[in-house]
């Protein structure tokens, strides 16, 4: 009974950090309900969409019919009722229109009934693809009847047989994977095969064996199992999940994200807990002290404050997994625009657990060190007597084991990458140990000036008054701001990687081996300003005078320099590159030749500017100095030369033309036949789909990370304001004291929030400096994308932090200004 | 056999990294049911010494024995059943639990120990002071004179041997002063407790057995009163 | 994460191209990555020393091709032009024979180089093999011997001689085309009175015991089997 009373009175009396800290603990399992929940279903559609984008689970190639040996192993598992399986014939032919009129090069896929075992072909008319796709029908892709001119109907020439078109293909689950193609699609089924009599010896035909696995948890097993049996050159076993492709890179990349995101916040909601719970347990020192006084054992004592701490932890447990939960229908929402229909984006359940379970890890683990100082307040302090308590380091010893322990354990769990676990773990520490080291010295800096006005002077004074934990609060701060920073800018980077580097106006048509004489025609033809880049081929065969070691070039894993480059030649860089060394593109005070290369050449092999490389343009040396290096600042599908030269020295190698255009999706198959028709030698590469897809889904991305920013962002204002309010106490004493001397409110107002500037100015600039080294080293090792500091915006949301900060100081503080020192005084029992 | 006992009490401050010695070599005995004051001028060390008497703080040498046992080494915990059953406090400024009722805070210490009668004991104690009808209010709602009458409750409440009182009445006017420290000595004779009080009010100290009065952190030994 | 290395977005560019042209072609021409990221072996610096050496009097052969002559996918000295010159000396022909190959290049890519090419390398023979990649690309035969036309024209205008190789069509592109792209060879050897190699692959194309896994790209062992087949016109011109 009067348990409910002293709990009740006990989180009224603190209301501000009770809700501070619920709401720490809401943030840090609303993050945690989400990434569990949300990043395993998300990689639970992932793979089914990987599923999809591979029609099967198990996937076998090969270029010749299957080896007995596999082909018996697969039959056997048919036998057991253990998988299925779905053949199909892929290869390219020339088709014609019945009259001989016309002719195409299309790809064909001679298909088994029970193909896609994932995914949907979807029609034109809507119907069942298998329903249409009868022996002697086909169905085909809209660009094939716009380039022959022919309508469903109509027959089609296919190797030896004519087949009637019955439908158009509008989608076709395992499309994307090979993204270029160059010729429309055709699908024939499986029992025309025979008639069309194109497989012989010397045809160059993909056989595939789709195979749906039972039993899901045997995909890996039966895999593991046919790739013994496969012939290791010409027989490839794939599963889903190995097959890799650019979206699932991509998506990988987004993934590691949003767990990246997600850590961070539980860290900085975690830092919030303790941060919040020492400022609660510093108000309640004195009542500690006097039970401590009347005889109450540290554990009394535990029992009675552990209730004023479950309570505002139970709220906000349930606070954020209710928060987690619409978050996670939110943004399966946002998802679902992009993901198959069908994927059910339920909430997991398993994740809320999980979430459930370790969300009370985490507020025990935050929650030790103040909760074990309590311990440490002696019941002197009534007499005020002894103000700063030596503190024990056991305590933070074995606290920092098990921030240590806990956070590697879950990165692990979540990255399931030991390496970057301790990566994590260690830069952390790094982090907080910089920190601290840099706090240390910039303070010992402050200490040491002599300044002249007051309010500056008070101001830093009052960063080091007794027992003021301004070094404990800097460094939590730039912690937190370093990682806010850090999201933000990682936020920004993968956007001008991926997302930007899909406008809505991106080239969808590549048109190669343009001849120089025909560039005048071809671009009269297209009625549309287009540039138009010089394309020469030609290896380096030695960089200042060394010869490259075409081996050891080519043994490496990355690009190299032991492969034919494409040199081109022109006078201005083009709209996503940028010098990085060098004055110009070319020198004016250099006569012999000239070459700017792409920084990506430098990663390849070491040079500089001056540096000579050797080229073998299609038998004919060229020695060229490096004038510039150059790089991108995007990640486009838009064309990017390693070497450009000087009009003057590459005018009369060999050269072909390449051009991008942008056409609208229904007019693409009209204008590739007239291409074709106008220019036979000119080959025509037809990404719009492609970029269509990839587009859509980078702006959905876009959406999907920027909420988790602004949730970040929530972590660190959180943080920010149980900082402030942990400095509160001693602040409204000397606001007391200040006013009591005579000084006006504006004074206490000024020292107050200088002193506040200051703390965020040094705590922002630090977590400035470390996010972006932070980010860069993300970037750079782990995403493996080009990094951009974004300074501009960096110094921006410097700013917004150091007003955000001082704003939150002064409402904090308000109540203290506007208190009469002598109701103060009163209130303060004091000797 | 002596209730209290303290051996070359030293304590001394580290602020700045110069020591302020506060209290010098101090050695008392107090008996059991003795009132003894302590008295000095302002900064002397006498709530200093209260506090090392009473076990709230550490000296920086010497011991001190509550009856009979010695209490230098003991940690916070071995202290607290101590604290609860033999000793009992009354500050200057009352020290009541801002969230607990006048009622709550006379239970607490009862509670503490596990008593089933506290609110039983609690009511009789609150009778005796004449506040039967604030048993429910706050301390915030409470006078000085009051709430200082709630803390003699309190450290009444598991009947101790010694009462620790660090000028009870210096926060209050005379008149309240005066019933505050009446109730405390009656009480401490129903219950024939040992009291030590600190006080620099004179008027204190001529009821008191013994005085001893500090100087500098040094006692000098003045016999006064009744005896 | 999978190790940086194989990070790089210009290598999953890469890849993704690779997957593409790996099921269509003997490799396009493409500004991205080109044959080059399946490791192409071919090099010129043979090229470079012939050039070099001309002054020795050696006499040059100079092999004007695609992938197959190139090498694609083999080491340098393992493609026919380098076996080819080791066969030659073998028997007492001290010739340069230069490798010329340009992965991915259509008959049109070797015409708009040609000039250049001898020009530089002052070629005494050039043993012409182009056009599979137009054929694998669907374009219309009537290009290739339009190609062929001018580009044998203008060698001959030269004075030099040529060996032109023959090739035929993947016999899944279709009856019809097959049948055109094969009779374009012997169309242009006989106008022009050239010596021809009916089929450049013959004996290799298809079999998988002389084929890299793409089924396109002759292996060493197929690269040797060539030059043994090829060897006997080469020995016909030169003589």
């Amino acid at each position: 009974m009067i348990h409910g009373h002293f709990i009740r009175r006990e989180i009224a009396r603190s209301s501000k950090q009770a809700i501070l800290f619920c709401l720490c603990v809401a943030l840090s399992l609303t993050s945690l309900t989400v990434f569990s929940g949300f990043s395993e279903s998300v990689s639970q559609t992932l793979l089914t969409d990987a599923k999809k984008l591979h029609a099967a689970d198990i996937i076998v190639h090969s270029h010749d019919k299957l080896s007995d040996e596999l082909d018996s192993a697969i039959s056997d598992h048919i036998r057991q009722g253990k998988i299925d399986r779905s053949r199909y014939w892929e290869f390219y032919s020339m088709v014609r229109t019945a009259d001989d009129q016309a002719s195409v090069l299309s790809l064909l896929k001679v298909v088994e009934k029970g193909y896609p075992f994932y995914g949907e072909i979807v029609l034109k008319s809507g119907r069942p693809f298998h329903d249409v796709l009868t022996p002697g029908q086909t169905v085909v892709e809209q660009s094939l009847l716009d380039r022959l001119g022919a309508g469903i109907g109509d027959s089609l020439q296919v190797g030896y047989t004519t087949l009637i078109i019955r439908d158009v293909v509008v989608s076709e689950p395992d499309r994307p994977v090979n993204v270029f193609s160059f010729g429309p699609r055709v699908f024939v089924s499986s029992k025309d095969l025979d008639a069309l009599s194109l497989i012989r010896t010397g045809s160059r035909i993909t056989y595939v064996s789709l195979l749906k696995v039972a039993d899901d948890r045997q995909i890996e097993a039966i895999a593991g199992r046919l790739k013994q049996f496969a012939s290791p050159d010409r027989e490839r076993v794939d599963t889903y999940r190995t097959a890799r492709t650019r979206v699932k890179r991509f998506l990988d990349n987004f993934i590691f994200f949003l767990k990246l995101v997600g850590i961070f916040i539980l860290i900085i909601a975690g830092m919030g807990i303790q941060n919040t719970l020492t400022a609660f347990f510093n108000e309640k020192q004195r009542t500690i002290a006097i039970m401590k006084t009347i005889g109450a054992t540290h554990r009394q004592i535990i029992r009675y404050f552990m209730p004023v701490v479950v309570l505002p932890a139970l709220l906000g447990t349930v606070l954020g997994i209710s928060a987690g939960i619409i978050l996670q229908q939110g943004l399966a929402r946002l998802l679902s625009v992009f993901f198959p229909p069908d994927m059910p984006f339920a909430v997991a359940w398993i994740g809320i657990f999980e979430s459930m379970a370790l969300g009370i890890a985490v507020v025990a683990l935050f929650t030790f060190l103040p909760l074990l100082r309590l311990k440490e307040v002696r019941p002197v302090v009534i007499f005020r007597k002894e103000k700063a308590v030596p503190h024990k380091h056991w305590p933070v010893f074995v606290s920092a084991i098990g921030f240590v322990l806990f956070f590697f354990g879950l990165v692990f769990r979540h990255m399931q990458d030991l390496r970057f676990g301790f990566y994590f773990v260690a830069s952390l520490s790094a982090l907080i140990l910089v920190t601290s080291i840099f706090t240390r010295l910039l303070l010992w800096i402050l200490k040491r000036l002599r300044i002249r006005r007051m309010v500056v002077r008070q101001a830093i004074k009052g960063l080091f008054r007794q027992g003021n934990a301004t070094r404990s609060v800097i460094v939590t701060l730039t912690a937190s701001l370093s990682v806010i920073f850090s999201i933000y800018l990682l936020e920004q980077n993968l956007d001008t990687t991926y997302v930007k580097s899909y406008p809505a106006d991106a080239p969808n048509l590549f048109v190669i081996d343009i001849q120089p004489t025909q560039q005048e025609a071809f671009s009269n033809f297209i009625e549309q300003p287009l540039i138009f880049y010089p394309i020469v081929r030609a290896r380096v065969t030695a960089i200042n005078d060394k010869t490259i070691d075409r081996r050891a070039e080519r043994a490496k894993r990355r690009d190299n320099l032991g492969r034919t480059f494409n040199l081109t030649y022109r006078h201005s860089l083009l709209a996503d590159e940028k010098i990085i060394k060098g004055s110009q593109l070319f020198r004016d005070d250099w006569t012999d030749p000239q070459v700017s290369v792409l920084d990506t050449v430098v990663d390849m092999h070491k040079m500089d500017i001056g540096d000579t490389i050797r080229f073998n343009i299609q038998g004919v040396p060229l020695k060229a100095r490096i004038s510039s290096i150059r790089t991108r600042t995007t990640d486009t599908f838009g064309p990017y030369f390693y070497f450009v030269f000087e009009k003057k020295t590459l005018k009369l190698a060999p050269q072909t033309i390449f051009t991008a255009l942008r056409v609208e999706k229904h007019r693409v198959g009209l204008l590739q036949g007239r291409i074709v028709k106008m220019f036979p030698n000119v080959s025509v590469i037809d990404l719009s789909a492609t970029i269509q897809v990839f587009a859509r889904m980078m702006k959905q991305l876009s959406t999907i990370i920027k909420g988790f920013c602004i949730l970040s962002m929530a972590a660190g204002i959180l943080i920010l304001i149980s900082g402030v309010f942990a400095t509160r106490a001693e602040r409204i004493t000397e606001s007391v004291y200040y006013k009591i001397l005579g000084a006006g409110k504006t004074f206490v107002r000024k020292v107050f929030s200088l002193e506040i500037f200051i703390v965020g100015l040094l705590s922002g600039i630090l977590a400035l400096v470390m996010s972006q080294t932070g980010v860069f080293l993300i970037c750079r090792f782990f995403l493996d994308i080009a990094y951009h500091p974004f300074l501009l915006s960096c110094g921006f949301i410097v700013g917004a932090t150091l007003l955000l900060i001082i704003g939150v100081g002064m409402v904090s503080t308000i109540s203290i200004l506007e208190k009469k020192p002598v109701i103060y005084l009163r209130e303060q029992p004091d000797e | 056999m002596a209730i209290l006992e303290a051996k070359a009490l030293n304590k001394t401050y580290t602020v700045d990294h110069q020591d302020i010695m506060v209290l010098n070599d101090i050695s008392l005995t107090v008996e059991p049911g003795e009132f003894v004051v302590i008295t000095g001028s302002s900064g002397s060390g006498k709530t200093t010494l209260l506090t090392l008497l009473s076990g709230l703080d550490k000296p920086t040498s010497g011991r001190v024995f509550i009856d009979q046992q010695d209490i230098t080494g003991a940690s916070e915990d071995d202290l607290a059943p101590l604290r609860n059953r033999m000793i009992g406090f009354v500050f200057q400024s009352f020290h009541l639990i801002p969230s607990m009722s006048a009622m709550e805070n006379i239970m607490f210490p009862a509670e503490l120990q596990g008593l089933s009668n506290a609110e039983k004991k609690a009511r009789q104690l609150l009778e005796r002071v004449g506040l039967a009808d604030r048993a429910d209010n706050l301390p915030s709602q409470l006078s000085g004179g009051e709430k200082q009458r709630v803390s003699l409750c309190r450290a009444m409440i598991n009947d101790p041997k010694l009462l620790f009182a660090d000028e009870p009445t210096g926060n209050l006017d005379s008149k309240n002063g005066r019933i505050v420290f009446e109730q405390l000595v009656e009480m401490k004779n129903e219950q024939g407790a040992t009291l030590i009080l600190v006080t620099h009010n004179p008027e204190i100290a001529t009821a008191a057995d013994r005085v001893l009065t500090l100087r500098d952190g040094r006692l000098t030994h003045k016999i006064q009163g009744l005896g | 994460m999978s190790k940086p290395s194989q990070n790089h977005p210009d290598q999953w560019t890469c890849k993704l191209i690779k997957t593409a042209i790996c099921t269509t072609t003997l490799i396009m021409v493409f500004f991205l990555y080109l044959a080059g990221c399946s490791g192409e072996s071919a090099s010129n610096e043979a090229a470079l020393k012939t050039a070099a050496a001309k002054q020795t009097s050696r006499k040059t052969i100079v092999a004007v091709g695609d992938s197959l002559t190139a090498g694609l996918g083999v080491d340098e000295s393992a493609a026919y032009p380098a076996q080819l010159q080791r066969k030659l000396a073998d028997d007492g022909y001290y010739f340069n024979v230069v490798n010329a190959g340009i992965s991915g290049e259509t008959s049109s890519g070797a015409l708009s180089r040609i000039e250049w090419v001898i020009s530089a390398l002052k070629p005494d023979i050039i043993i012409l093999e182009t056009g599979a990649n137009d054929g694998l690309r669907g374009i219309d035969p009537d290009i290739l011997i339009k190609n062929l036309d001018r580009i044998v024209s203008f060698i001959k205008a030269n004075n030099i001689e040529v060996l032109l190789c023959g090739m035929k069509m993947l016999p899944n592109m279709g009856p019809e085309y097959s049948k055109a792209f094969t009779r374009v060879y012997p169309e242009i050897a006989q106008k022009h009175a050239i010596p021809l190699i009916p089929f450049f692959l013959e004996g290799v194309a298809g079999d998988p015991r002389f084929n890299q896994p793409d089924r396109l790209h002759p292996t060493e062992k197929g690269y040797r089997r060539i030059v043994d087949h090829i060897y006997p016109y080469v020995l016909n011109v030169i003589k």
